[in-house]
C-alpha cells in the first residue's frame, strides 16, 4: 500500500520513509467529481447491507428496548448492589469513541496539521453518531425514559430538585454541550462544501444542498469569517473534549466505592477515550478504503502511519495509567480496595478479561513500532479491533465489577448481563453503522474545500 | 449590470484585483478555497468582530451557569452531608460547560451575521467559482464601463469574462 522512498540517516544507514502527504496531483474539479460520485453511485450491495443493518437495529436494539420498557428493568442483570451495568459501560465506551473525531478536527486545525483535512469530516461524523448512541444509552439505562425532563431544573410539585453538586448533573451539561458543539462544528464545516456540491448535483440533492448551504457564495468576506469562527470553535472544543471525559470519570471517581474512588481516573479516562476514538477513526477509514477504492486517493498510507503513531503513544500512556490504577489501590492497602483488586485481577472470569484487556491495549499496539505494520491495512484493521475490545473491557472491569465487591461481604453480588443487555449492546453497533452509512451517502464524508487546500492553491508564478 | 472575471490561478486574480483597486473599483472575490492569507497579504489585514461576540458569549455562558447552579441551590435548599449549600467547585464545572456552550452558539450566530447568512437572494455568479475557478466581480457598473473593465481583467490574465445580469 505504501510507496516508500529512501533517505540516508545517521551513521549512513538507509532509512525508508513514507512520502509526505501530497495531494497536489489532484485537480479541484476532480475532487468535486470524486466525492459526488462516491455519494451518488451506490450499488445494490450497499442498499442490501443498509437494509440488513436497519433490520438488525429493529430486532436487536429497538424491540429488546421496547420489551424492557414494557416489562421493567427486571429483565436486565442489574440487582443490588450492581445498578450500573452494561448500559453504562456502553455509555462510557461510546463517549470515548466520540472523542477522537472532534479532537482530530480541532487540535489538528489549530496546529495546522495538513493531513487532518482528508479525514476530519469522517471523524466528526463518527463523533456525531457515537454521541447519538451515547444519548440513547442514557435513556435505556433510565428505565423510564419519558421522565427525562426530571433532570431539568424547574419548579415542580414533586419536591425533587436538580442537584448541581452531583457529577451526574455535570454529565448532562458536559454531554449536552459536546453534542451541540459537535453538531455545530460538523455542520459549520460542511456549509462551503454543500454550496460547491449544489453546483454539480441535480434533483433532491440540489434542493437539499441549496437550503443547507444557506446561500453561501464563497466570497472573501465569508471565507474570512469562516476561518475566524473555525479557530474559535476549535479553541473551545479542545478543552471541551478533555472536560467531557474527565466529567464522565467523575461519575465514578467522586464516589467512595472501592475501585471507583481513584484520583487517576480523569487522565485515565481521557487517555482511554482518545485511544478508542483514534482506533475507531482508523477502523472507519480502513473499511471505507476497502469498499470505496476511490477514497484511497484522499486517505493515504501517510494517514495510517500518523494515526498509528498516535495510537502507540496513547496506548503507552493508557498502560501507565492502568498500572497506576492498580498500584495506588495496592498502596491504599484497605481491605475493601484489596478485595476489589483480588476480584478484578485474580478471580476468573474477570482475571481472563483483565489479561485480554492488557493484551489488546498494551501488547498488540506495541507492534505499531514497526513501520510496515503501520502501513498495512489489514494489520491496522485488527489492531483497531483489539483496541476497541480492550477499551470496552476496561470499562466493564471498572463499572459493574467494582460494584460487585462493594464494602461488606453480605453486599457482594456478581453481575452478568442478561440477553436483553447483550442484544441492545450489539444492536447499538448496528444502529451506529446504519446511521453512518446513510449519512455518508447524503453528505460529503471528505471536506472538499480542505482537500482542495491540500492540493494547493493554483498559482501561475508558483508559490 | 455586473462583470465577472474568472481565473484559473489565484495570483493572477489577485493582480487583477489590485489593478481594479487602483482604478477605483470595488470588487468581490469568489473562490472555492479560503484565500484569507493571500488576500490579507495583498490588501492588508481585515478586521473581524467575531472575537468580541465569542468573548461575550463565553462570559454570558459563565454567568448563566453560575446563576443556574447557585440560584437553584438558593431557591430549593438541599442540605447534603454537611456540605455547603453554595459550593464553588461543582458550580465552576457547570459554568465551564455553559461558557463553552454559549461561546460556541454565539460564535455561530455572529458568523451568520457577518457572513450574511442565510441569504438566498443571490447565487454564486458562476458555478465554476464554487468548484475550480477564482472569480472577481464588480457590480453595478454602467454599460460604458464594461469594455474598460473587460480590458483590465483580460490583460491581468482572466480566462473568461462574463456579463452578469442582476436577478
Amino acid at each position: 500500500m505504501a510507496n516508500q522512498k529512501s533517505s540516508v540517516g545517521i551513521r549512513g544507514m538507509e532509512i525508508k520513509t513514507l512520502p509526505k502527504h501530497d495531494q497536489s496531483h489532484i485537480s479541484y474539479r476532480e475532487i468535486n467529481e470524486d466525492i459526488l460520485r462516491f455519494m451518488t453511485q451506490t450499488g445494490p450491495g450497499y442498499y442490501i447491507v443498509l437494509g440488513a443493518l436497519f433490520l438488525l437495529t429493529i430486532l436487536l436494539y429497538a424491540l429488546p428496548w421496547a420489551y424492557q420498557i414494557y416489562t421493567g428493568q427486571g429483565v436486565t442483570g442489574l440487582n443490588v448492589p450492581v445498578f450500573w451495568g452494561v448500559y453504562l459501560v456502553n455509555f462510557v465506551f461510546w463517549v470515548g469513541v466520540a472523542h477522537a473525531g472532534t479532537l482530530i478536527s480541532a487540535m489538528l486545525y489549530i496546529t495546522e496539521t495538513p493531513w487532518r483535512r482528508a479525514i476530519a469530516r469522517g471523524a466528526e461524523t463518527m463523533t456525531l453518531f457515537a454521541l447519538v448512541i451515547v444519548t440513547f444509552f442514557v435513556f435505556i439505562h433510565m428505565g423510564r425514559p419519558w421522565n427525562f425532563y426530571w433532570s431539568f431544573p424547574y419548579p415542580n410539585t414533586r419536591q425533587l430538585w436538580t442537584s448541581f453538586q452531583s457529577p451526574l448533573m455535570f454529565d448532562v451539561f458536559a454531554i449536552g454541550t459536546y453534542f451541540t458543539s459537535s453538531v455545530i462544528f460538523l455542520y459549520f464545516g460542511m456549509i462551503p462544501d454543500l454550496a460547491s456540491l449544489r453546483q454539480s448535483s441535480t434533483g433532491w440533492r440540489k434542493s437539499l444542498y441549496r437550503v443547507m448551504s444557506l446561500g453561501w457564495r464563497g466570497t472573501d468576506r465569508q471565507w474570512h469569517m469562516h476561518g475566524k469562527a473555525c479557530m474559535f470553535f476549535s479553541s473551545f472544543i479542545m478543552p471541551l473534549v478533555v472536560s467531557v471525559h474527565s466529567i464522565v470519570s467523575w461519575d465514578f471517581a467522586l464516589s467512595v466505592v472501592p475501585g471507583y474512588s481513584k484520583t487517576v481516573f480523569a487522565p485515565y479516562f481521557v487517555t482511554g477515550a482518545l485511544l478508542s476514538g483514534f482506533a475507531g477513526v482508523l477502523l472507519m477509514l480502513t473499511v471505507i478504503r476497502w469498499f470505496f477504492p476511490i477514497m484511497k486517493k484522499y486517505v493515504t498510507a501517510y494517514h495510517f502511519d500518523r494515526i498509528g503513531i498516535i495510537i502507540l503513544v496513547l496506548s503507552l500512556t493508557w498502560s501507565y495509567c492502568t498500572l497506576m490504577e492498580v498500584v495506588t489501590g495496592l498502596y491504599a492497602n484497605t481491605s475493601q480496595e484489596l478485595e476489589h483488586l483480588k476480584f478484578k485481577l485474580l478471580t476468573p472470569p474477570y482475571s481472563y478479561l483483565f489479561v485480554l484487556m492488557i493484551f489488546s491495549n498494551t501488547l498488540v499496539p506495541l507492534s505499531l513500532m514497526i513501520r510496515k505494520i503501520r502501513s498495512c491495512e489489514i494489520g491496522m484493521f485488527f489492531i483497531c479491533i483489539f483496541v476497541l475490545i480492550g477499551m470496552w473491557l476496561e470499562r466493564y472491569l471498572i463499572v459493574p465489577n467494582s460494584l460487585s465487591r462493594k464494602f461488606l461481604p453480605w453486599m457482594w453480588h456478581d453481575y452478568f448481563p442478561s440477553w436483553v443487555e447483550v442484544s441492545i449492546t450489539v444492536g447499538a453497533v448496528c444502529f451506529f453503522i446504519f446511521m453512518f452509512m446513510a449519512f455518508i451517502k447524503i453528505f460529503p464524508v471528505v471536506s472538499l474545500f480542505e482537500v482542495k487546500e491540500d492540493a494547493g492553491i493554483p498559482m501561475k508564478k508558483g508559490h | 449590470m455586473d462583470i465577472l472575471g474568472l481565473f484559473k490561478h489565484a495570483d493572477t486574480m489577485l493582480d487583477a484585483a489590485k489593478r481594479l483597486e487602483s482604478a477605483g473599483y470595488a470588487f468581490t472575490v469568489f473562490s472555492p478555497v479560503p484565500l484569507v492569507h493571500e488576500i490579507d497579504h495583498a490588501f492588508g489585514e481585515r478586521k473581524s468582530y467575531i472575537k468580541y461576540f465569542t468573548f461575550f458569549g463565553g462570559l454570558s455562558g459563565f454567568f448563566t451557569g453560575t446563576l443556574l447552579a447557585l440560584g437553584t441551590a438558593a431557591l430549593y435548599v438541599l442540605p447534603r452531608g454537611g456540605r455547603p449549600i453554595f459550593f464553588i467547585t461543582p458550580t465552576l464545572i457547570i459554568s465551564y460547560e455553559t461558557t463553552i456552550l454559549f461561546g460556541v452558539g454565539i460564535t455561530l450566530l455572529s458568523f451568520f451575521l457577518f457572513a450574511g447568512l442565510p441569504s438566498f437572494k443571490k447565487d454564486v455568479p458562476s458555478p465554476e467559482a464554487a468548484i475550480d475557478s477564482f472569480g472577481l466581480l464588480v457590480d453595478d457598473i454602467r454599460e460604458d464601463e464594461f469594455v474598460k473593465l473587460e480590458k483590465i481583467l483580460k490583460e491581468s490574465g482572466a480566462d473568461e469574462v462574463k456579463r452578469v445580469e442582476e436577478e
